[in-house]
């Protein structure tokens, strides 16, 4: 259960991100969050991987408030979350298996099995036969399902995607929703923001934002 | 393996993969510390050797004693009692001598030569004595005990005066103090040096990896994780500088033992200098290795204490 009770979060220069935002999202639950660039969409992901903390109000995961997390216990919650952020932000010295290696090798695997369920994870989203490549040589879209490959190798219990399907084109939208669609169907909770109608019209449940607040959400499906 | 030990095998290799990755960079900094470490070692390595030789150099200093000239001869003789018990309350025990006053008189005259110039006295100006030598003396550590044996003789009823010839003892081992004193602070001195090297190199390297420090910290990495690879690669830049340093301190003995040699001849000695025995040895690495890693420390809580990545 990932929990929002009154949250808001002002940044320096008092720039108001998210404003008094109540919200609760279930295990095994996929939603969208919708709304405008500056919507407050991003923050709120950030929020829920503590990579910013509230300015007032509580965040919390699994009962766990995450305002009150220290440094050494920050790790822990990480590692039961699989980022996809809106840069890929894969390393470019590594190989793409390499890269999807890392959360295991952070979480202490040995080696050889991190290397299995690695590639396992590339098999997923269709890239095992660029195990080997760097990541630049890629295009956006596989590099997106490199991220994803690497935000699912440690079978996080939740998935956390900030626009996935940025400037991918249908195709690789699609087998990047269809991969997310997936997970979600073996019980991974899934909060997506995203831009793209066509997703949204296939969607269970969408959270609007404007301006740092939450002005709709599901069942009502009108864009504020 | 356990995951501790995993973990270590992963860092040692990531610090391995940092100094490979860069290599000259890598070389240029061991160097630099190579250099700070070579003047100290050079230093311990000279007094390392100066030691042994010093402790052969055991003196027999001498304490003249000197009568008071009322004291008649018989108690001056009985004099020699009190002194000798002197010498055994200060546990050492030395070679006690009586001069008669006519004796120490002909040898004023022939040492110094001015047997003319005594006989216009007419009557002998000196007092009976005691010649003391104190063969167990070491030069560098009692020097301090003779004078304190100086002031207990000069306590007994009957005596005018002692000298102690002790001046040059002290000079040397004051000597060696300062020489011991200047290689502590410049030892102290290169230290900071080579704490500030290290720190600087995993600055850079900290600052080059921040993304992928970042991403490990998103991914779930923790601080001991992360930074664990910059302690390693400190301690294996300081492992490889002293090892550069006494490498470099041995090829250096080689001509200044061959250019030793001809003058420690005239001497009839064969004395050489000899790098530092296999502790020493042992030890200086190990110092290194533990700079090395105390830098990376500063740097890395340096970087921590200022990182908003969290």
């Amino acid at each position: 259960m990932i929990e929002f009770q009154q949250v808001s979060k002002r940044y320096a220069g008092d720039a108001v991100a998210l404003s008094d935002v109540t919200l609760n999202i279930a295990d095994g639950e996929m939603v969208f969050l919708a709304g405008p660039s500056g919507a407050g969409k991003s923050t709120l992901l950030k929020l829920i991987a503590a990579i910013e903390r509230p300015s007032s109000g509580t965040v919390s995961v699994h009962g766990q408030d995450i305002g009150k997390l220290n440094r050494s216990g920050l790790p822990y919650l990480r590692r039961n979350l699989g980022l996809i952020l809106q840069q890929q932000r894969l390393l470019p010295d590594r190989t793409v298996l390499a890269n999807v290696m890392l959360p295991l090798l952070v979480c202490g695997a040995a080696r050889a099995d991190a290397e299995r369920r690695a590639s396992a994870a590339l098999e997923r989203v269709g890239l095992l036969d660029k195990a080997q490549v760097a990541p630049l040589s890629l295009s956006g879209g596989e590099q997106q399902r490199v991220t994803i490959a690497r935000a699912i190798v440690n079978r996080p219990q939740i998935i956390l995607a900030d626009e996935p399907t940025a400037n991918l084109d249908r195709d690789s939208a699609n087998q990047v929703l269809d991969a997310l669609k997936s997970f979600h169907g073996a019980g991974v909770t899934c909060v997506i923001s995203s831009h793209d109608e066509q997703i949204l019209g296939t969607a269970a449940r969408v959270i609007y934002l404007k301006q740092g607040r939450l002005v709709d959400s599901w069942p009502a499906r009108t864009t504020a | 393996m356990n995951i501790w030990l995993r973990q270590h095998s992963f860092a040692l290799r990531q610090a391995f993969r940092n100094a490979l990755g860069a290599p000259a960079s890598f070389l240029i900094n061991a160097v630099v510390i190579a250099i700070a470490f070579a003047l100290p070692l050079t230093g311990l390595t000279v007094l390392e050797n100066l030691r042994p030789l010093s402790g052969q150099l055991v003196v027999e200093p001498e304490i003249s004693v000197f009568i008071d000239m009322d004291v008649t001869r018989n108690d001056a003789l009985a004099l020699g009692k009190d002194i000798r018990r002197v010498l055994q309350d200060s546990k050492h025990p030395g070679k006690i001598e009586f001069l008669p006053r006519e004796k120490a008189l002909d040898m004023l005259k022939q040492q110094s030569g001015l047997s003319e110039a005594l006989d216009v006295l007419g009557t002998n100006p000196l007092p009976d004595g005691y010649l003391i030598r104190l063969p167990r003396f070491d030069n560098a550590t009692d020097a301090g005990a003779i004078d304190a044996i100086a002031a207990s003789l000069q306590d007994l009823a009957g005596i005018e005066h002692v000298q102690v010839d002790s001046a040059w003892i002290k000079r040397l081992a004051a000597l060696v103090h300062l020489l011991g004193v200047v290689l502590v602070i410049l030892a102290a001195t290169l230290g900071i040096v080579v704490v500030t090297v290290v720190f600087n190199t995993i600055r850079l390297q900290v600052l080059t990896q921040r993304e992928e420090i970042a991403v490990s910290q998103l991914v779930g990495a923790t601080e001991a994780f992360i930074y664990r690879p910059f302690y390693y690669t400190g301690a294996l830049l300081g492992l490889c500088a002293a090892s550069l340093a006494m490498g470099s301190v041995a090829l250096v003995l080689r001509p200044v033992n061959a250019a030793m040699a001809d003058f420690a001849r005239l001497y009839a000695s064969e004395f050489m200098l000899v790098p530092l025995d296999p502790l020493a040895t042992f030890m200086m690495l190990g110092l290194g290795a533990l700079l090395g890693v105390a830098g990376a420390v500063l740097s890395v809580s340096r970087h921590l204490s200022s990182s908003a990545t969290r």
